[in-house]
């Protein structure tokens, strides 16, 4: 072989590494490192019935361990494959919560498409439960996860956004550069946007 | 119109209003922003803070704001210009001015409503009274129409009128008798009326001219404001020192005299020990701790080496010759006989022997008045949290100023003034040190630039000023704070140095380009070393000079003694200048 020290495994090991150095929120699908690794699940398996039907014609016992240990590799990539993609989907459903029912242009790019429609998916039964909630009302259950210190907050604004107009018919102008102290909860969705900057 | 109670005129009419902070970029209106800031919170009030550099900068930031906002209030700037004339703002908006530039505008002083200064007019210098600067427009007009009327007939119907001014009853009782007057006497009447106006309007200019030939400071905004934190029981030992540092930036600048600073001192000395003892946070991790004490002037000694910040400050510097030889044979000579070695001496201050380190201050102070550097002993205030940190009110200062300055490509002027506002708070510790640091370089390069600058005797003389004129732009002294702090080193320095005798009393100019593309340069004018007051004549001196020559003069800053120049027109100016002051 001339990849002699390349083991089996090590493709599917690599995907999970890549996986979880990743700075990124969510990294680009690795579609070529999946279709790898699923080629290289399909040659062993290949190899193994190859060797299987022959043991059956002669019954050659000595090739049991090879078969064994084949199995196991084929067994291990399936595992790292369904890792990545369960450590995918955990990623995709703290999208939601994070970023709200719309995934940004840029994250989105980084999915593959079964996944948007998970994500898609996901976000309607979530928005469904939250629905259903709070007395027939409904409640934002993505709002605050835990209690605010207080109901306004300071932030600075870092890119030109505009007129913005408050629930009680303010209209504060958001330039560059400019400082705020305005209410939590209708600034949260600019600040996860990263228009504001929330000052600590 | 002035505001005196603070707390009813100004603080309650804003509560649960919305308003529309401008700040100027200086140390002092940071301060007051930060402390203001912080009351708003308590109260939950909205508000926006929009840093803003020049007039320029003031009419575009409120025009961005127009229609959304009630209330604005204005921190160091906008109180020497004519608001409701440069912003043209609508009847129901209000403004709010906490300005510590003088003299204020006569327009704002004036204003029955809309324009409302934060202070106290009894503190304020000769401020023309109304009647002697402002005509009853109401007359004037009458007299005009009443002028046209009498031309075009000479009826009986216009000469009623023409008493405008004088009240209604007299008036009325005089009327028949006025209908009698020729046209001959009414004639000259208005003649004898024309004469008494142009009178009246000479008087005027040169009242006027009195009133607004010298700009200098008033009292610091942060502690104005701070004083209004205090009155609402909101004050605490943050506040406090933002103040603090306010009012060490006008000292350090020399905005103020020290004699206002000495009585200021007081003042902030009871807010201190009250402050102290009603905190009970005894934790030495989490509390702050504001101490007075006698400190000296040397630039960051207490994070630098006791050499450098003896040779980059500048009234050591000045006493001591340090940029020659003998001046650092002197300050070894200082050294010794202080009994601190130059091993000590040359390494970080806060590595220094702790012995040592505890006597620096007394050992300074008892040679000060053999090494005649009496002055740089002076009351400051120090900031004390955590086990490390240890901070004078002159630090934050100077670590401000460098900050604002470090205006680089990939960062704006209001990134600075963020970062300035951010280091402030104590959280942010790094920032500070960062700041600090830069500090250190400015001082270091400010120091260099006077070295090479009397070395090669730049500085030269008009007669009635001397001028220093920077050939290149310059990492640090394109920005005025910076600059100014140049020319004041320079104009130190080069009178330590000289031997001719009125030199004391010779104002400097100093230049430096702004932007070699656009041919712009910047122009700061400093007073006389032997002045005391930190009146400063050139905002006036500029003006003329500039109406003189027919050179454009952009008087953007606030501070009018900064101006923009084209450097086309710099000799120009400098000429018609030497003109005006011999």
């Amino acid at each position: 072989m001339s990849r002699s020290n390349k083991m089996f495994g090590d493709k599917a090991f690599d995907l999970l590494k890549d996986l979880k150095r990743s700075a990124q929120t969510i990294p680009a699908f690795d579609d070529d490192g999946v279709r790898q690794v699923l080629e290289e699940i399909k040659a062993i398996f290949e190899e193994n019935v190859a060797q299987a039907s022959s043991y059956n014609s002669s019954g050659d016992r000595s090739l049991w361990p090879l078969l064994n240990y084949r199995h196991a590799a084929l067994q291990r990539n399936k595992r790292c494959l369904l890792a990545y993609l369960y450590e995918r989907m955990q990623r995709i459903k703290a999208l939601r919560w994070e970023f709200g029912p719309i995934i940004p242009g840029d994250i989105k790019q980084a999915l593959c498409e079964p996944e948007v429609q998970f994500f898609n998916n996901y976000s309607k039964s979530l928005a469904a439960y939250m629905r259903s909630v709070g007395d027939g009302q409904g409640i934002d259950l993505t709002g605050n996860l835990r209690p605010p210190k207080s109901l306004y907050i300071e932030v600075r604004c870092v890119e030109d956004y505009g007129k913005f107009e408050l629930d009680d018919g303010e209209v504060v102008h958001l330039k560059k550069n400019s400082q705020h102290y305005l209410p939590r909860a209708q600034v949260e969705t600019l600040v996860r946007q990263g228009i504001l900057q929330h000052i600590a | 119109m002035f505001i005196q109670d603070l707390k009813n005129d100004f603080y309650r009419q804003l509560i649960s209003k919305r308003i529309l902070i401008i700040v100027n970029y200086d140390v002092d209106a940071i301060c007051a922003s930060k402390i203001l800031q912080s009351l708003f919170k308590y109260d939950h009030m909205l508000y926006t803070v929009v840093p803003i550099m020049g007039v320029t900068g003031l009419r575009r930031a409120y025009n961005e704001h127009q229609g959304d906002v009630k209330y604005v209030l204005l921190v160091n700037c906008g109180g020497c210009v004519d608001i409701v004339e440069l912003l043209q703002p609508t009847e129901d908006v209000t403004f709010y001015i906490c300005d510590s530039h003088r003299p204020l505008d006569v327009c704002n002083v004036y204003s029955d409503r809309q324009v409302c200064i934060l202070g106290d007019p009894a503190l304020e210098e000769n401020i023309p009274a109304f009647e002697s600067i402002f005509y009853d427009s109401d007359g004037e007009d009458e007299d005009d129409d009443d002028n046209e009327e009498e031309d075009e007939a000479g009826a009986d119907s216009g000469a009623g009128e023409s008493d405008g001014e004088g009240d209604g009853e007299s008036g009325e009782r005089e009327q028949p008798a006025r209908r009698k007057l020729s046209r001959l006497e009414r004639h000259e009447q208005r003649v004898l009326r024309q004469r008494a106006r142009r009178q009246w309007e000479l008087e005027r200019d040169r009242i006027m001219f009195d009133y607004t030939q010298f700009s200098y400071y008033g009292r610091s905004s942060a502690l104005q404001i701070f004083e209004l934190a205090w009155k609402l029981s909101k004050d605490n030992m943050d506040l406090l020192w933002w103040a603090i540092v306010g009012i060490s930036e006008q000292l350090l600048l020399g905005k103020i005299e020290s004699g206002a600073y000495t009585l200021e001192l007081e003042h902030i000395q009871s807010h201190v020990s009250r402050l102290t003892n009603k905190t009970n946070d005894q934790n030495t991790m989490s509390a702050s701790k504001i101490n007075f004490e006698n400190d000296l002037h040397l630039v960051l000694y207490r994070h630098w080496t006791v050499t450098e910040s003896m040779r980059y400050s500048r009234y050591s510097a000045c006493q001591l010759k340090l940029w020659t030889l003998r001046g650092e044979k002197r300050l070894h000579e200082l050294l010794v006989e202080m009994g601190l070695p130059l091993v000590h001496a040359r390494q970080t201050y806060s590595a220094m022997d702790l012995v040592l380190r505890k006597e620096f201050y007394t050992m300074v102070e008892q040679l000060a008045e053999k090494y005649s550097i009496p002055d740089i002993v002076y009351g400051t205030f120090t900031l004390s949290f955590g086990y490390r940190s240890r901070y004078a009110a002159a630090d934050y200062v100077y670590a401000l100023l460098a900050i604002l300055q470090s205006i680089k490509k990939h960062k704006t002027p209001e990134d600075c003034f963020m970062e300035a506002s951010d280091a402030l708070t104590r959280q942010h510790k790094q920032l500070l040190n960062a700041g600090i640091d830069n500090a250190k370089l400015l001082h270091a390069a400010i120091f260099r630039q006077v070295q090479s600058c009397l070395e090669a005797h730049q500085v030269h003389s008009t007669g009635s000023f001397f001028y220093y004129v920077l050939q290149e732009e310059h990492a640090f002294f394109s920005y005025p704070y910076a600059l100014a702090l140049l020319a004041k080193f320079v104009l130190h320095g080069h009178v330590a140095t000289t031997r001719a005798r009125q030199a004391p009393d010779l104002p400097l100019i100093a230049t430096c380009p702004l932007d070699a593309a656009q041919g712009m340069c910047l122009l700061v004018g400093i007073a006389p070393v032997r002045e005391d007051s930190p009146k400063n004549f050139f905002g006036k001196a500029f003006d003329q000079a500039a109406q003189k020559s027919k050179t454009s003069l952009l008087q953007d800053f606030f501070e009018p003694s900064i101006v923009q120049l084209r450097q086309s027109d710099l000799t120009r100016f400098l000429d018609a200048l030497t003109v005006l002051l011999t």
